[in-house]
């Protein structure tokens, strides 16, 4: 049975299966809904430089906007380099907006915000944030398929955990 | 191998997201919670997440936050795959073991409770987005439970379990409810069969009356342990430690040097994060 269908996929595509398999529809989606909300993250944390009163969350502000954005750029180059689109096709479950994400008024709660009141809310939206996106690695790297992005997505997870624990020791602080 | 047949497939549908509708398990298309008994999550989203009225709903905002009740129907763990005991620890059942609901685990004696009594009692699960072939469990906690008490999964008494159910938006089933006094959890999991590992998990606050009422609540708040680490003199890379940007440290023999200030934590150690550290 597999080698029938690989012989298909070899006969339709007309290359070889290594070039024809481009990206597993599982590693795809995984990326088409952590780019957007890793995007939506990035935003959020921009905004303590200039708004928070503490100054190891506006440092730990800081690293989580730099290193996502690595995140969003490696991500990106996965899928084009794959030739799959950047973002998920509006009739996809992923497009349904079924996607975890963060409620979009939040930037702007955010934005009208300063000091304590502004390190509070930030520290638990984002807690929020990053506990979905622990949802989402530990999903795909249960069940996706390349090994680089499976690698990636256990990062996310662990790094994620580990910032979770930090903001909550800043809640208690605050 | 089970990977390239996968593809192989993918590759032969003429629509990729067709592909992915069929062959892949879905991330988060179920959605949803009791919303009789109310659940906790689903009293205060009704409250108003921004303006909670009961006591016991300003707290779990205060504790964590509003986004949960935005979320009010993602009290999920994607991966649970019916191992519910094993993976969510006792106290943070409410929460599935979720920081992002940790709210929810507050032990009071004043989350907002539907009075109800023993004998038959109907339960509405409103799923926001239904998902066919579904298994519902719901439980009751036992005699002698208090809600001033960590909530363990020893605490809950199986009530009845629907198999392969095809929920709408508001499903009903009717549950028997053995005889109780005063405050009680009504706990359910969903466990999706079909397409997905993805299991739901609801408290409903209940009152049998009779109980005796609780003095109030007092939560103390535990003293912030301070840990400042002291800075590093070169070493090895060591989660938190924070470095400012020019420390060097070595790690898996190779050395680093930071260009970003931050506190070191695990997964991003200095070859993962080119943001933070580069090689020297």
């Amino acid at each position: 049975m597999r080698i029938f269908l690989l012989l298909l996929a070899f006969v339709v595509s007309g290359c070889t299966p290594d070039t024809t398999l481009r990206g597993d529809p599982l590693d795809v989606m995984f990326l088409q809904m952590m780019i957007p909300h890793h995007e939506q993250g990035v935003a959020m944390v921009a905004l303590a430089e200039d708004r928070a009163s503490s100054a190891d969350l506006r440092m730990l502000a800081a690293a989580i906007e730099s290193t996502q954005a690595t995140e969003i750029g490696t991500m990106k180059s996965w899928l084009t380099s794959w030739g799959e689109p950047l973002t998920a096709p509006p009739d996809s479950h992923a497009g349904h907006g079924d996607m975890r994400r963060t409620n979009p008024s939040e930037i702007s709660r955010l934005q009208g915000l300063r000091g304590f009141e502004f390190d509070q809310r930030l520290l638990n939206v984002l807690i929020a944030h990053q506990d979905d996106a622990v949802q989402m690695a530990r999903w795909q790297s249960g069940s996706g398929a390349h090994q680089e992005v499976k690698s990636l997505a256990e990062r996310i997870e662990r790094s994620r955990v580990a910032q979770i624990e930090l903001m909550k020791r800043f809640l208690d602080q605050v | 191998m089970k990977t390239r047949n996968r593809l192989a497939l993918a590759s032969l549908t003429a629509s990729t997201a067709l592909a992915v509708a069929f062959l892949v398990p879905t991330t988060a298309s179920a959605h949803g919670t009791l919303s009789d008994p109310a659940s906790r999550v689903y009293t205060c989203k009704q409250e108003g997440p921004e303006n909670p009225k009961s006591e016991a709903c300003k707290a779990a905002v205060a504790a964590g936050g509003t986004q949960a009740f935005y979320d009010w129907n993602e009290v999920s763990l994607l991966d649970a795959g019916g191992r519910h005991r094993e993976i969510i620890p006792d106290g943070k059942l409410c929460s599935a073991g979720r920081d992002k609901y940790r709210g929810l685990d507050l032990q009071r004696a004043d989350w907002p409770a539907k009075r109800i009594s023993a004998g038959s009692l109907t339960v509405t699960y409103h799923a926001s987005a239904p998902h066919s072939n579904s298994n519902f469990e719901f439980y009751l906690t036992r005699q002698g439970w208090s809600p001033t008490q960590p909530l363990r999964w020893s605490d809950l008494v199986h009530l009845q379990t629907f198999n392969n159910q095809n929920p709408t938006t508001f499903t009903n089933w009717t549950l028997n409810i053995p005889q109780r006094t005063g405050r009680h959890i009504i706990y359910s999991i969903w466990q999706r069969v079909v397409g997905s590992a993805e299991a739901f998990y609801t408290c409903s606050d209940v009152d049998f009356g009779g109980g005796v009422t609780p003095p109030p609540t007092t939560t103390s708040n535990p003293t912030p342990t301070t840990t400042t680490t002291p800075p590093p003199v070169g070493g090895t890379w060591a989660a938190g430690t924070t470095y400012q940007t020019g420390n060097r440290v070595t790690y898996n023999g190779l050395g680093y040097e930071c260009v970003q200030a931050h506190t070191a934590i695990a997964g991003w150690e200095p070859p993962n994060t080119p943001a933070l550290w580069k090689r020297v």
